[in-house]
């Protein structure tokens, strides 16, 4: 929203420099976005009296002379005596019109600011000397008007006057942010606006008075479905004596719809936006004989409805649309002549034919208008408005005073009648809170006495009675926020300033803190995984493609499917964190990189988990991670995992996974639970993903992982006798595993007696080709109760290769 | 002659003058041996300086500016990084965990009771709106806001209230909101939320609060100010500001907007089974993204989940 400083600053009573003020209103009322001031955009532009217009031959130019008072004419154009030439192409520019002249050396107010402003000058043009140029209401900013020049009252304005003072543009334009306002509808007219500035200023305000319009009732012309599409209904309806479709000046009203961020259309439809932009009440003008004739009627009959199936309604600009049940129409009779609160139809729209019209104010349900605003994609100035919850408050006066302003405008004796209808009980019940000093003071932390609280709220035109420590406050009906005493509170608090209550801390009890253990969790394995492990933390969006997951090899009908999601890319909820992963790792191998590791922790979900005890769908916190290595590499690192987890992880076969080629995978079980599997991709899925080296992956559940029974393994244990060692290779089939090897020599020695061992693999190694490999295994060994002698040690030997021998291994 | 050889000589000529100890007189003798032995030494210290300046010059000297050395290939040293924001997620947490919140995670995957109902958004309300939300078929919301957890960091932590006098815990989590990527703007980013009851809280404590959390993070005292706001959940609502730190440049003239706070709507404690005659509470939350990019001067928000090795290995 657009608030002009003059328009505030003749409503409230400023001693504070406009930064202060800025500041301040920044501080207490709402956010302020930008502030533009106006008057370096207008300097060295002029009001002008086209004096001559003469058509240059076979151009659609004009040679104008203009008078800009006589020191101006001297001084740009001393070559003419008394006038400045200047060579204009609008078609509208006219002998004795006032116009708006960008002297040479200004710079047209559009392209003020931007990367190329564009400064006029003094050129030749088709052969004329041509001093500056005579401007469009676009050209000055003030519009999107084009198809001519702005024309000035000759009633107010007077060659030689700076435009600025003329049309008010010394002026500087507060843009303020519409969204901390949501529930604030009567700060969306600048009057209500100004009572706020006024009330942060610990200054009381008195809005300015409208006129009214005195007329007779008609109240049964209005019909109302329910009180819950639309509170109250108002109109009037006048005569226009002298039809003011066009308005034929550009004058101060223009310029201040113009800076409001709206532009000038029609005398009438200026008077309705004028108002709204005072008071926040938007208005609506039908033609009244169109109004009947649609409706098929002598007198109007108006009545406000929900749309029904199937019903259609095309709009002032022209588009026709398809209402849904949720949109509340106007109706002529029964037939929707304009979409409530959104925008007016075609079929009553006011043109230069006008003779009568109908004037609307009226309150709808915001929550309707705003399914209509999402369904049709209207956002005017007056829907943004009604969504915010207008007050029935203003509903009449402001269309007794439009009223009267329009009958005024076109010469009109009077307002023929107006109608009105409200569908709550009348008077209006304000909303009356009582609340202690206390109740204030202990929730903002301040010490702010009863005289202060009152002044403060009565400035903005609540009243309040003091009873000792009790307040009771009476809002004003224009207040549709104020509800419980927390609402006075926050109102005492903002009016006061926020960042006036001191600062204090809570007391806190000497208890320690609790953390997410699934955050410590998150912590320690980055710690592991990185600074170990040599892995890239990296973080992927959660919603990945369906492409991307059938890639992958997942089922994309699992994953829940986001329905309004920004592209396809992004259209489900993943169901792991692989197919993210195996993406990044092709795009980092684009990128030159070879031999990285990249893991990922975070939230996955699936369809087929189905919900938890909240109804809400259940969720897994992952490990992923993939990595340049073979099956041994990722398995190394998942070793790596159990021992700084304290867990005990068991492999088993890989029945089968989307992703990883089961022969070269295992699944990895804590307790009798699958948490995950590990091993290298799938060819096929490699192919997909454009994944040229070895390529291995990891994926675990961690929520099993907390809580889970931790495994103390460390198994060395020293004796205090010497140790011996020796190294054994044994020539095993090579479908031998090389865990039943290893059993082999573990079982042998854990039968002997008082024997302490470690046993670690030194290499496997097969030639091409060859049926049988040799693992080699280093083993210390020791007697916990004397030094074994050279005898001992090779009994030991011979036992466990007799015990091998079993397994068809001879020792090498 | 060598200066080292030249000392060397010297060094042996004073042992030929110490000999000379034995034609001096007993009382003579202690202080002529001590000269001796101050030169000596002196004498000793020069070599060793000598000597280990001679070893020293063995070694050739090398390009300090060149990426690797001369004959040798380049390495890719096998140490990993961790993403930045997991990091200052982690210190955002123990920061607050110090101060005395307890820390719980968000979920990804929440509801329109969670997102809305339990916050106080009336239903259909245009309030909704202005949180651009994703949606499942079945009506699931990707969270906009960590606000989301408030309704279960107040039931989660009910029973402090009787054993504390207070509920004290923060959320940190990421969030996602329906709007166009560009170098400042993303789907999908993370906030921390915190929220506070007791008997006596206050919007002072509230503000004192976010403030200290912030000194601790920048290491510097700060001045805050604020804006009013609008949310449904709090009453009174607050835009929070601070100064802009001195690591980042401030000058104590710019202003860092911070996410927004207030006290919690009664209604939302009513929801939660908290009484709000008897408790009052207050609640905050803002962006983490934007702290990782002041802090690193990263300058496009969209590195973060973009995966790239160039990105993360900066880190």
């Amino acid at each position: 929203m657009l608030i002009s400083l003059n328009e505030l600053k003749r409503l409230v009573k400023i001693d504070l420099t406009d930064d202060e003020l800025f500041k301040l209103i920044g501080s207490r009322l709402v956010e302020i976005e930008h502030v533009e001031d106006l008057a370096p955009k207008y300097k060295k532009i002029y009001v002008v009296k086209v004096l001559k217009a003469e058509p240059i031959e076979g151009t659609h130019l004009h040679l104008c002379q203009i008078d800009a008072g006589k020191e101006l004419n001297n001084y740009v154009d001393p070559e003419h005596d008394g006038y400045i030439q200047v060579v204009c192409g609008a078609p509208n520019v006219h002998e004795g019109m006032l116009a708006a002249w960008i002297a040479p050396g200004a710079i047209v107010p559009v392209t003020y600011g931007t990367d190329e402003p564009f400064e006029i000058s003094a050129r030749k043009l088709r052969g004329f000397m041509s001093h500056g140029m005579l401007a469009a209401a676009d050209e000055l900013a003030l519009g999107e008007d084009h198809a001519g020049i702005i024309e000035l009252n000759p009633e107010t304005a007077k060659p030689g006057d700076l435009l600025a003072d003329v049309l008010d543009l010394n002026d500087k334009i507060i843009e303020v942010e519409n969204k901390s306002l949501t529930h604030r509808p009567d700060c969306f007219g600048i009057w209500g606006f100004a009572r706020e500035v006024a009330g942060i200023l610990g200054q009381s305000y008195r809005a300015p008075r409208m006129p009214a319009a005195d007329a007779d009732v008609k109240d049964e012309i209005i019909t109302i479905e329910s009180a819950d599409i639309c509170p109250a209904y108002t109109c009037a309806v006048i005569d226009l004596e002298n039809p003011l479709a066009v308005n034929p000046y550009f004058d101060f009203n223009a310029a201040f719809l113009a800076k409001s961020g709206m532009h000038s259309i029609s005398k009438i439809v200026d008077i309705t936006n004028e108002y709204m932009l005072l008071t926040g009440q938007p208005l609506h003008a039908f033609d009244y004989d169109k109004f009947v004739s649609v409706g098929g009627t002598d007198a109007p009959l108006i009545r406000v409805r929900l749309a029904r199936e199937n019903e259609k309604l095309t709009l002032l600009d022209g588009k026709t649309i398809e209402l849904v049940p949720t949109d509340i129409v106007i109706c002529s009779g029964d037939t929707p002549v304009a979409l409530a609160g959104a925008m007016g139809g075609e079929s009553t729209k006011i043109d230069e034919t006008t003779r009568r019209v109908i004037l609307e104010s009226a309150t709808f349900s915001l929550y309707n208008l705003r399914k209509t605003q999402m369904t049709h994609g209207i956002f005017s100035e007056a829907i943004t408005r009604f969504t915010k919850g207008q007050p029935i408050v203003n509903c009449e006066p402001v269309m007794l005073a439009a009223a009267q302003e329009i009958a005024l405008a076109s010469e009109s004796a009077k307002v023929d009648f107006i109608a009105r209808k409200c569908m709550v009980p009348l008077p209006l019940e304000k909303v009356t809170i009582t609340l202690s000093v206390g109740d204030i003071n202990s929730l903002l932390g301040t010490d702010y006495s009863p005289e202060l609280i009152t002044t403060t709220l009565e400035n903005t035109g609540f009243k309040v009675t003091v009873k000792g420590e009790t307040l009771t406050v009476s809002a004003p009906l224009w207040r549709t926020d104020i509800h419980i005493k927390e609402d006075v509170i926050e109102e005492v608090g903002r009016l006061l300033g926020f960042d006036n209550i001191p600062l204090d801390f809570p007391r806190r009890p000497f208890v320690c803190p609790t953390v997410d253990p699934m955050l410590e969790l998150k912590t320690h394995l980055r710690s592991v995984l990185s600074d170990r492990l040599g892995g890239h933390e990296l973080l992927t969006y959660s919603f990945v493609s369906k492409s991307l997951q059938e890639k992958a090899g997942e089922d994309p009908t699992d994953s829940y499917q986001i329905v309004n999601s920004i592209s396809p890319e992004l259209e489900c909820f993943r169901q792991s964190l692989l197919p993210s992963l195996l993406d990044k790792m092709h795009d980092n191998e684009k990128a030159g990189y070879d031999h990285f590791t990249l893991y990922e922790l975070n939230q996955v979900s699936k369809k087929s988990w189905g919900l938890n005890e909240e109804n809400v769908p259940k969720m897994q916190t992952q490990l992923g991670l993939v990595t340049h290595g073979d099956f041994y590499a990722v398995k190394h690192i998942l070793k790596e995992l159990e021992k700084s987890l304290n867990l005990h992880f068991e492999l088993k076969p890989l029945e089968a996974s989307a992703t990883l080629e089961p022969l070269h995978s295992v699944a990895i079980f804590l307790g009798h639970e699958q948490i995950g599997e590990l091993g290298e991709v799938k060819n096929s899925v490699k192919k997909r993903l454009k994944l040229s080296r070895i390529t291995s992956a990891l994926v675990i559940a961690l929520d099993p992982c907390l809580g889970a029974e931790t495994a103390p393994k460390f198994g060395i244990k020293l004796s205090r006798f010497p140790s011996v060692s020796r190294d054994l290779t044994f020539r095993v089939p090579a479908t031998t595993s090389y865990t039943a090897v290893e059993a082999g020599i573990k079982d042998t020695l854990n039968q002997i007696k008082d024997i302490l061992y470690t046993l670690k693999p030194v290499s496997i190694f097969r030639k091409k080709g060859s049926e049988t490999k040799n693992l080699s295994f280093h083993l210390e060994i020791a007697n916990t109760e004397k030094t074994l002698d050279g005898g001992e040690i090779s009994d030991i030997i011979d036992l466990i290769v007799k015990h091998l021998s079993a397994l068809g291994a001879e020792v090498v | 002659m060598g200066k080292l050889e030249e000392l060397k000589a010297k060094l042996n000529n004073l042992g030929r003058e110490y000999a000379k100890i034995k034609t001096l007189r007993q009382e003579e003798r202690k202080a002529f041996g001590e000269q001796i032995n101050r030169q000596k030494a002196a004498l000793l210290a020069q070599i060793k300086a000598l000597e280990d300046a001679a070893e020293d010059a063995a070694v050739e000297p090398i390009d300090l500016t060149a990426p690797f050395g001369e004959n040798t290939t380049p390495f890719t040293p096998a140490s990993g990084t961790k993403h930045p924001l997991t990091t200052e997620l982690d210190r955002v947490a123990e920061i607050y965990r110090q101060m005395g919140f307890n820390v719980i995670e968000a979920r990804q995957l929440d509801d329109e009771f969670h997102m809305f109902d339990s916050l106080n958004f009336p239903k259909e309300h245009p309030a909704r709106d202005g949180y651009d939300t994703f949606r499942t078929e079945e009506g699931f919301i990707p969270p906009a806001h960590t606000s989301t957890m408030q309704y279960r960091a107040l039931t989660r932590f009910r029973d402090d209230l009787e054993k504390y006098g207070q509920i004290a815990v923060v959320v940190p989590g990421r969030v996602f909101r329906n709007e166009d990527v560009d170098a400042t703007h993303e789907h999908t980013f993370y906030q921390c939320e915190g929220v506070f009851v007791s008997k006596d809280a206050t919007l002072g404590q509230m503000l004192a609060t976010w403030k200290n959390f912030f000194e601790t993070y920048y290491g510097q005292k700060l001045n805050i100010k604020t804006q009013p706001g609008f949310f449904p959940f709090t009453e009174p609502s607050l835009e929070f500001q601070i100064e802009k730190p001195a690591s980042l440049g401030g000058k104590g003239d710019g202003w860092l907007e911070m996410g927004g706070c207030g006290m919690i709507h009664p209604n939302v404690l009513k929801t939660a089974g908290i009484d709000p005659e008897v408790y009052k509470g207050f609640a905050w939350g803002g962006g983490i993204d934007r702290l990782v990019m002041l802090k690193y001067g990263i300058n496009d928000v969209r590195y973060f989940e973009s995966g790239k090795l160039d990105f993360l290995k900066e880190f």
